[in-house]
């Protein structure tokens, strides 16, 4: 019963500081993203006009419907905590799973518009001036973060269904969340910058 | 290719309502909530509603370069 309360109150005590830490990994990703894409934004505004002259052509009805799913994951992978808050396994694991489907849909997507975009306009990372260094470079490393998202969350559900977290204790599944979230929220600028504006 | 453009975008706009719904409807039951991790998830619902509606409107052609 002391250990129960003991393990309890230590918890309580280091749950805040991992969030904390976690939001400050966060950050430091926001740092990254930020540079990358204020690079983009001041070679844009400093260059002959945009787009450049032969630069490819990007397809929007694909972006948005890709987007469109990956904002979905977002709100799935909401629901899924929320199950899990109310001790709901089976949900909580339909609606991660269906997070991780949308992850993996995204980046379909994303491999769809690469593919078409080096077999069509014959662009590459180093070989379509600004924009294609720039679009390549953003697009490949937030690529990379929803990949190691889908691996993240795939863990994260083995070790619920695992039990390695209880309905009590689950910051793991909480910073999973947090980070799927931040996953979306820089698609968000990465999709208004590259395909709307 | 332009009947398949025509299907994305109505699935986009289609989709991106039901993402704006179930994001407004979480930040809504979540508005509440304490802690440093749901004040985030408070901003994050919010800006993914922000991009639900940009799917939206890029699937309708309001905005977008396309």
């Amino acid at each position: 019963m002391r250990a129960a309360v003991a393990a309890d109150q230590f918890y309580q005590e280091t749950r805040d500081l991992r969030v904390t830490g976690f939001l400050l990994f966060m950050v430091s990703d926001l740092v990254l993203f930020s540079s990358f894409i204020f690079a983009y934004l001041y070679l844009r505004n400093t260059g002959q006009g945009w787009p450049p002259p032969g630069a490819p052509h990007l397809n929007l009805a694909l972006a948005a419907l890709n987007s469109v799913a990956l904002f979905g994951s977002g709100a799935t992978i909401h629901f899924a905590l929320e199950n899990w808050k109310h001790e709901k396994f089976m949900k909580f694991a339909g609606w991660m799973l269906a997070t991780i489907m949308l992850g993996i849909m995204f980046l379909s997507g994303q491999g769809i518009e690469y593919y078409s975009l080096y077999t069509v306009d014959h662009a590459s990372w180093a070989g379509s001036g600004v924009f294609g260094a720039s679009f390549f470079t953003l697009t490949g490393m937030h690529g990379l973060h929803v990949f190691a998202g889908i691996i993240y969350l795939t863990v994260l559900l083995l070790q619920a269904a695992q039990g390695k977290y209880t309905f009590k204790y689950y910051t793991g599944l909480t910073l999973g969340t947090l980070y799927w979230h931040f996953v979306d929220v820089i698609w968000v600028v990465l999709f208004s910058i590259f395909y709307l504006i | 290719m332009e009947h398949f453009a025509i299907v994305e975008r109505s699935a986009a706009v289609f989709f991106g309502m039901l993402v704006f719904i179930a994001a407004a409807v979480a930040l809504k039951n979540d508005w509440k909530a304490t802690g440093v991790e749901n004040q985030v998830f408070k901003l994050m619902l919010a800006l993914l509603a922000f991009g639900a509606l940009l799917g939206i409107f890029a699937g309708l052609g309001i905005i977008g370069k396309a």
